[in-house]
């Protein structure tokens, strides 16, 4: 099996949108140590999605607010959290993961195939990925990386918890949750000891190797990305001391 | 030269005429169906083999290249790929296989579905509108299918129309003896009563007149309600059923605790081609599922 460019390619402009905003959300996650945000961000934005699905609200805009909105909402709770106990943070983001999770399945007991639906928002694939899609993603991720520059100084914490979530919100719909734990910690790793520049580019190359050993060996992309951002942050992160 | 050029021109001609056609079939049955009309006509890919789960699909690359190239997609339809066939057919921009083009070819199209919701109420189940999907294990419907896919092969590759045509009744009428066959086999099933783990045998049942149970877990990707098994047992324990059917594919943990619960079998049935080591074909696969149900095999 060959490489098809009209296939990875869009794939790895969305690999680069992504990392974009995450390589410098993922440094303060690693510095306030609070690396499971992630996942209890995009468990509550499919929360979102799913209990707008369940008004029988079909469209599509309106799906994405109902998962920003929740998004948002947990965010600023947690923000919220952080302030009053910061000692318990880790394990309030870890509960509020479990328990967003489980809410879904209550909230969809009465939905056959209510499974699908919580599909939709957590497991995006990142080879489906049109490139209207990306140029959305591009737009909203320059508004975030703009806002963070601006406003970082004033706003601090809170500012960096809802740009967050509208982070998340989108790259999980895009890549799914496994791409966007790896693009938001590995790199972030990287970027800690040897500077953001580096950690991009070990970003950038785990996307492209991961993308082509998924054109060559014909194997699932999401896996195979995960596994080369893992192998190109160890080889970047680990400085040799002459 | 002229002689030369002719004789490219006759080798290019006779490699065009044998060019075969390329189908994408979605699932292994109708992979096993396109393979038996086509013969060595159709070169046939298989986007999902019988050990996955046809409503979840990992993307890889060769997903999309295949569907490029394909001149025929072979789908179910009814929605039983909706999680991932739009997207792939968006990706691949192959205008030949496009919905609504020859080249495009849903099973579920081709006959008649049961399990059709008669009102769009969402607490009855939206996610299916057209239907149940899992149409494959009632050969009668696999018959009307191969029936309208041995013309569509034809229309679409003119070329070969009179080989489709041969194959296409030959697989009938073999197909039909062997029906006769199974369904002489299977007059002992009749009015048995089996719990299925998910509402995906309803067109076997149909078929063998046999009757549902109940369902173990009546929506599937959620964890069955407490109440729901408890409830489940107390019919079992007050009209006793014959067995338990699961397909390789679903976790077995929840047919293990009912069997444990209630003493009943759990019956294995391949759901396609190929998803037990007994089922390697369209026939093979009628002779699994009859000797395991009504062998009330382990």
């Amino acid at each position: 099996m060959s490489m098809d460019l009209s296939i990875v390619g869009p794939a790895f402009v969305t690999g680069l949108v992504v990392l974009a905003t995450h390589v410098p959300l993922g440094q303060r996650v690693l510095e306030r140590g609070i690396v499971f945000l992630d996942l209890a961000i995009a468990q509550l934005a499919a929360t979102g999605a799913v209990a707008v699905h369940l008004l029988d609200i079909e469209a599509w805009w309106a799906v994405q607010l109902g998962a920003l909105a929740a998004a948002l909402l947990g965010a600023f709770a947690l923000y919220g959290c952080e302030r009053r106990w910061p000692r318990f943070q880790e394990a309030l983001i870890g509960a509020t993961f479990v328990v967003s999770a489980s809410l879904v399945m209550l909230l969809l007991a009465g939905s056959p195939h209510g499974g699908e639906h919580l599909q939709d928002v957590l497991a995006g694939q990142i080879l489906w990925v049109t490139w209207e899609q990306i140029a959305f993603a591009a737009a909203v991720s320059a508004g975030v990386l703009i806002l963070w520059r601006a406003l970082q100084g004033r706003l601090g914490g809170a500012l960096f918890y809802a740009l967050f979530a509208v982070a998340v919100t989108l790259s999980v719909q895009l890549v799914g949750v496994y791409l966007v734990f790896a693009s938001l910690i590995l790199p972030a790793l990287v970027a800690l000891r040897r500077g953001l520049a580096v950690g991009y580019l070990s970003g950038a190359l785990g996307y492209g190797l991961g993308l082509a050993a998924s054109a060559v060996l014909d194997v699932p992309a999401g896996p195979s990305v995960v596994c080369a951002l893992a192998l190109a942050s160890a080889a970047l992160g680990v400085r040799l001391r002459a | 030269m002229t002689r030369f050029l002719i004789a490219i021109a006759l080798a290019l001609t006779a490699s065009f005429a044998h060019a075969t056609l390329k189908v994408f079939a979605c699932e292994p049955e109708w992979d096993a169906l396109a393979r038996e009309l086509g013969g060595d006509q159709v070169e046939v890919y298989a986007a999902t083999t019988a050990q996955q789960d046809p409503h979840r699909v990992q993307a890889r690359p060769s997903l999309i290249a295949q569907l490029r190239q394909a001149d025929l997609l072979v789908c179910t339809g009814a929605d039983l790929e909706a999680g991932w066939l739009p997207v792939l057919l968006r990706q691949a921009r192959n205008p030949a296989v496009q919905p609504g083009q020859p080249g495009h070819f849903l099973a579920a199209d081709q006959v008649t579905l049961l399990e059709v919701p008669t009102s769009i109420d969402r607490a009855e189940g939206d996610v299916h509108p057209q239907g149940n999907p899992h149409i494959q294990v009632d050969p009668r419907r696999i018959a009307a299918v191969a029936a309208a896919l041995g013309r569509r092969l034809a229309e679409i590759d003119s070329a070969g129309a009179a080989v489709y045509a041969a194959r296409t009744d030959g697989f009938l009428k073999r197909w039909q003896d062997a029906t006769t066959q199974w369904e002489r086999r299977a007059a002992s099933l009749r009015g048995k009563r089996f719990v299925v783990q998910h509402a995906q045998w309803v067109y076997l049942f149909d078929w063998l007149d046999v009757q549902t149970a109940g369902a173990i877990e009546p929506k599937p990707g959620l964890p069955p309600a407490a109440g729901h098994l408890a409830a489940l047992r107390q019919q079992l324990a007050a009209r006793r059923a014959d067995g338990i059917v699961r397909s390789p594919l679903s976790d077995p943990k929840a047919a293990e605790w009912l069997a444990t619960e209630t003493g009943l079998p759990v019956i294995e049935l391949p759901q396609t081609v190929g998803a037990t080591a007994d089922a390697g074909s369209l026939f093979a696969l009628f002779d699994a599922i009859l000797g395991r149900l009504s062998g009330g095999r382990r």
